[in-house]
């Protein structure tokens, strides 16, 4: 249980928040420029019509107010997130925003005090309707992002001021490593019998010729040799050489840090989804952790993931990250 | 590009055009600026992006534009605020040509404000404010549409209908805002100037010169511009006046023009006296519109006293004097757009004009013929006389034959050698100078000094006043009778003494001037003792009121007050609700904070999510020796939480006074027992 002088801090530093930021445009500047001028020639001059313009160009200041602070109320964000997000190339990111009732309109989504840039818009968003806004969001590096909330802007209806309200929503993105071409050789593969690999007593693949044997009942037709059965008189299948898959064992030396363990994890992501994509069976070594060799689509996804979280610290619940 | 980008940009630049008619409803725009902001609006509208390629370059013209106004402000033939003005619009026309981006949008948006500001310094037409309200509406519409537009995502259509109905209740707040802030803002103005004026829509009207030419082919008879505006009092109060507003009058007649023989007779006066009054004088106020465009003023025959004059310029109004001419004439010494002053004059039926004061050149004027008048007219006038000597019985004789032999016509195509004659004895049709210039000869020619008189003629009431037109400009005789002085005799036919614009025209022009008329009381003429009337208005009843039948309902001033002060109380009580309606701690839960706080200084503390029944059960199964103090405690809480039955008065302070005695005890016994076992012990050896 939180200590009461804690408590107090947090009340204290919650009424302190600005519930909403505001930031003048660059026409919304030049609007007020020209509304100060007015007002000096209105009291310069007293004319009337110049008082009345005065007039409608502050009511439209105060309108602008209201109309966006009633647009950006009332809101719920729920967080979508993204299939996977790789370090400096845009990823689809998705938040579903919602509200009870009244309507919204020129919404602008992003991620608040996060290092992700880019953001979503939204138009029009009517009431009781769940809408998904979806935007290209890039990320600088590789590694978990904390996700404190999602800042939701509009410069709704003049477009002279944008207003923020940030709604807290906590969640964490978890970046793979920036994606490239491996250039490096992958070393040398696994020796031995290992899992369902490198069986090379396995005589059923597509490779080279090793011998012909009399079609047992049963079997693929596909594989007879009509020609050596013709000469022989009886029906010869093929037997050939199957083509077997290898297992590479990657590897992040520890001790890298900085910059070069970044190039290292990516170096290594993209030789595991080359080896991956020709077939082979992959894992990975680190110092912090080993991932048995595997093959597909879900191998790649556990070793980036693993690549991810190197030098990072876990949070307990992993299994939170998107 | 979207329909709703195509609304927005077609918006954008027809709230450009609005607020360039802004400025150019003042007339005082040079007309090239004119041509070429009308040519780039109807191109863009057009969608014809002239300048989408070449932005930078083509603003090059701007500078050379610059260049131009800039010449014409140094060489003194143009104002510099209307020169900034068609700069500003220039301006636009440019942005208008180029590519539509947002950058473009909110330059066009913007120097539509700066034209719509100018135009408030150059106009104070109804037609601004008209032109004012659609370049708000319009330009807000295209901001908000180009704001909804950057947040969809691209190729999704843009929900205009749906932004329509919210902006549309924010502009019309912003408008009634700015309404109310115009009415109450206090006018802390540094200079008190006045209205501001500006011909309007096309050239003045009714200047008048110092001769009169007849039978020119120019005709204004049937323009229905409105170009005086007078109040008078005592009001007559009848619909049409049919009074005679003199401005000048003319002696000498040279057989195709009338013009003065005298100079000036006073130089330089605020208020000038050109006849003594009475006690019955009518008194004007009267102020000359931009439409007049001359520098006379005009009063009801036959004015007695005029002075107090004030010239509204483009820079504001001031004090102006006055000069006063031979033949009665007034003018203003100051050039301005338009003009107010005071005028009295005599009630109608005779100047009292003494004769014996007249300079003798203008005596001798009066009785002055044309070298070549034909003598037809002098046999003509005696025939028609047979032998009438008295002025004003020979007059009205000729008038009458004038009106019955000759009609009214305005068709006067062509110079004439002889006019005078050309109308009596050839074409036998004439308007009303012909009419005034045969009726003022023929007396003549008979010994009778009689002059010509301009100004105009009739009075249409519009709002407790009466306005006249430039149709109504009219010319008539005055007949100098002994004892009496000039006479005004009007040989015109009297259906044709009025303006003779087109009634339905008339009429739409009536109600176009009666707004304007309002439109001027209370939005340009607006003042700081209108905001003290206001003000005075809502405390105490209007003067006057008393001598209205009393009405058994409260008086609209109360209403409005009950509506404002119901309109508080609605909002305060939505305030009283929203804040009563946010979650406050309960009673009960104030009184387990406490008894939490009270448990934790001997050291129990309740875990996350632990209730304080949780928390006793836990101490009861423990053997806590404060369990028992903290059961009635709990029951008591949960009662009040959940039970409703809320503690009593007093009775949390009593249950926490026992909870404190317990725990002190608690506290003190822990402390004897920990002393206790710190004590050092024998030991076994």
């Amino acid at each position: 249980m939180k200590s009461p002088w804690k408590q107090r801090w947090a009340r204290l530093r919650a009424r302190l928040r600005p519930p909403r930021t505001l930031r003048v445009t660059r026409i919304g500047r030049t609007y007020l420029v020209v509304t100060f001028g007015v007002g000096l020639g209105a009291l310069n001059t007293g004319n009337n019509l110049l008082y009345l313009l005065l007039g409608l160009l502050l009511s439209m200041v105060v309108v602008s107010g209201v109309l966006s602070e009633r647009c950006i109320r009332d809101l719920s964000v729920r967080r979508v997130g993204t299939d996977a997000a790789f370090a400096g190339e845009p990823f689809a990111f998705r938040w579903a925003v919602s509200r009870k009732q009244g309507q919204a309109f020129a919404l602008v989504l992003a991620e608040a005090d996060s290092p992700l840039t880019g953001v979503g818009g939204v138009g029009y968003l009517p009431s009781g309707v769940e809408h998904i806004v979806r935007a290209d969001l890039v990320a600088p590096r590789r590694g978990p992002v904390r996700l404190t909330g999602v800042q939701v802007t509009t410069t709704w209806p003049l477009g002279l001021f944008a207003k923020t309200r940030v709604l807290p929503l906590e969640g964490l993105l978890l970046v793979y490593p920036k994606r490239g071409y491996a250039c490096m050789d992958p070393g040398d593969a696994e020796r031995g019998p290992v899992g369902d690999a490198g069986n090379p007593r396995r005589n059923d693949g597509s490779g080279d010729v090793t011998g012909l044997r009399e079609l047992a009942e049963g079997e693929d037709a596909r594989r007879i040799h009509w020609l050596k059965s013709a000469s022989m008189g009886k029906l010869l299948r093929v037997e050939r050489e199957r083509e077997e898959r290898r297992t590479w064992m990657l590897s992040i030396e520890p001790g890298l840090e900085g910059e070069a363990l970044e190039r290292r994890c990516e170096e290594v992501a993209a030789l595991a989804h080359r080896l991956l994509e020709e077939g082979h069976e992959v894992g990975l070594h680190t110092a912090e952790e080993r991932l048995r060799a595997g093959t597909g689509a879900a191998q790649e996804r556990r070793i980036l993931r693993a690549l991810a979280w190197l030098g990072f610290e876990r949070p307990g619940d992993e299994e939170a990250a998107a | 590009m979207t329909r709703g980008s195509k609304l927005r940009l077609v918006l954008r630049d027809v709230a450009s055009g609005c607020a360039f008619a802004s400025m150019a409803v003042s007339g005082q725009l040079p007309l090239w600026t004119l041509g070429l902001y009308v040519f780039s609006l109807v191109a863009a509208l057009l969608g014809k992006r002239l300048f989408a390629r070449r932005a930078k370059l083509t603003a090059l013209l701007l500078l050379g534009v610059a260049a131009v106004l800039a010449v014409n402000v140094t060489a003194g033939s143009l104002n510099l605020v209307v020169a900034a003005c068609a700069f500003a619009g220039l301006i636009s026309a440019h942005r208008l040509l180029s590519a539509p981006d947002p950058a473009t949008d909110g330059q066009v948006h913007l120097s539509g404000l700066l034209m719509v500001a100018g135009g408030a310094a150059l106009s104070g037409e109804l037609v601004y404010g008209l032109f004012l309200v659609a370049f708000s509406v319009m330009s807000s519409v295209s901001l908000a549409l180009g704001v909804v537009e950057s947040a969809v995502p691209e190729g999704e259509p843009i929900p205009v209908r749906q932004v329509l109905r919210p902006l549309s209740t924010g502009v019309s707040f912003a408008v009634a805002g700015a309404v109310a802030f115009f009415i109450l803002f206090p006018r802390l103005n540094w200079n008190m100037t006045g209205p501001r004026a500006s011909p309007g829509i096309g050239p003045a009207t009714t200047g008048f010169s110092n001769t009169v030419r007849l039978g020119g082919t120019g005709t204004i008879k049937d323009n229905p511009r409105v170009v005086l505006r007078a109040t008078l009092n005592p009001d007559p109060g009848v619909d049409a006046l049919g009074a005679y507003w003199v401005g000048r009058t003319y002696d000498i007649f040279d057989g195709l023009e009338w013009t003065n023989a005298g100079g000036v007779r006073k130089e330089r006066e605020p208020l000038l006296t050109l006849r003594p009054g009475g006690d019955n004088l009518v008194h004007q106020r009267v102020e000359l519109l931009p439409a007049y465009g001359g520098r006379t003023l005009i009063a009801l025959e036959t004015p007695s006293r005029l002075g107090n004059a004030v010239a509204n310029t483009s820079t504001g109004g001031r004090r102006t004097f006055l000069q006063e001419l031979s033949g009665g004439e007034a003018r203003f010494l100051e050039p301005g757009l338009s003009y107010s002053y005071e005028a009295y004059s005599l009630p109608p039926g005779g100047s009292g004009d003494r004769f014996r004061k007249l300079p003798t050149v203008e005596q001798d004027a009066l009785l002055a013929l044309p070298e070549n008048i034909d003598p037809r007219v002098a046999q003509t006038a005696a025939r028609v006389l047979n032998g009438e000597r008295e002025p004003m019985a020979a007059a009205q004789k000729l008038a009458a034959w004038l009106q019955r032999e000759l009609s009214y016509t305005l068709e006067q195509a062509g110079e004439r050698d002889d006019p005078l004659a050309d109308f009596l004895f050839e074409r036998k049709a004439g308007h009303c100078e012909h009419f005034a210039t045969a009726l003022t000869l023929m007396l003549r020619t008979q010994g009778i000094r009689a002059r010509l008189a301009t100004g105009f003629f009739g009075g249409e009431r519009v709002n407790e006043g009466y306005i006249l037109r430039a149709g109504d400009a009219h010319a008539w005789t005055h007949v100098l009778v002994p004892e009496r002085g000039f006479v005004t005799v009007d040989a015109t036919p009297p259906a044709n003494r009025p303006g003779q614009g087109s009634k339905w025209l008339q009429r739409l022009l009536g109600l176009y001037e009666a707004i304007e008329s309002r439109w001027r009381n209370s939005v340009v003429d607006y003042s700081f003792r209108d905001q003290v009337d206001v003000a005075r208005a809502l405390v105490r009843p209007p003067q006057g009121s008393e001598k209205n039948e009393r009405s058994q309902l409260p008086p609209a001033r109360a209403w409005g007050a009950a509506l404002v002060v119901g309109m508080l109380v609605y909002a305060g009580w939505r305030l009283a609700e929203r804040l009563s309606g946010r979650p406050r701690p309960l009673e009960a839960t104030r009184f387990v904070d406490a008894v939490e706080a009270v448990l934790a200084s001997a050291g129990i503390v309740r875990g996350d999510d632990e209730t304080l029944e949780e928390l006793h059960a836990r101490m009861s199964s423990d053997g806590h020796a404060l369990a028992p103090a903290l059961a009635p405690i709990t029951r008591r809480y949960l009662e009040a939480r959940f039970g409703g039955r809320p503690l009593r008065q007093g009775e949390a302070d009593t249950l926490l006074r026992a909870l404190k005695s317990a725990v002190s005890d608690f506290v003190r016994m822990e402390a004897q027992l920990r002393a206790r076992a710190d004590a050092p012990r024998a030991r076994a050896s």
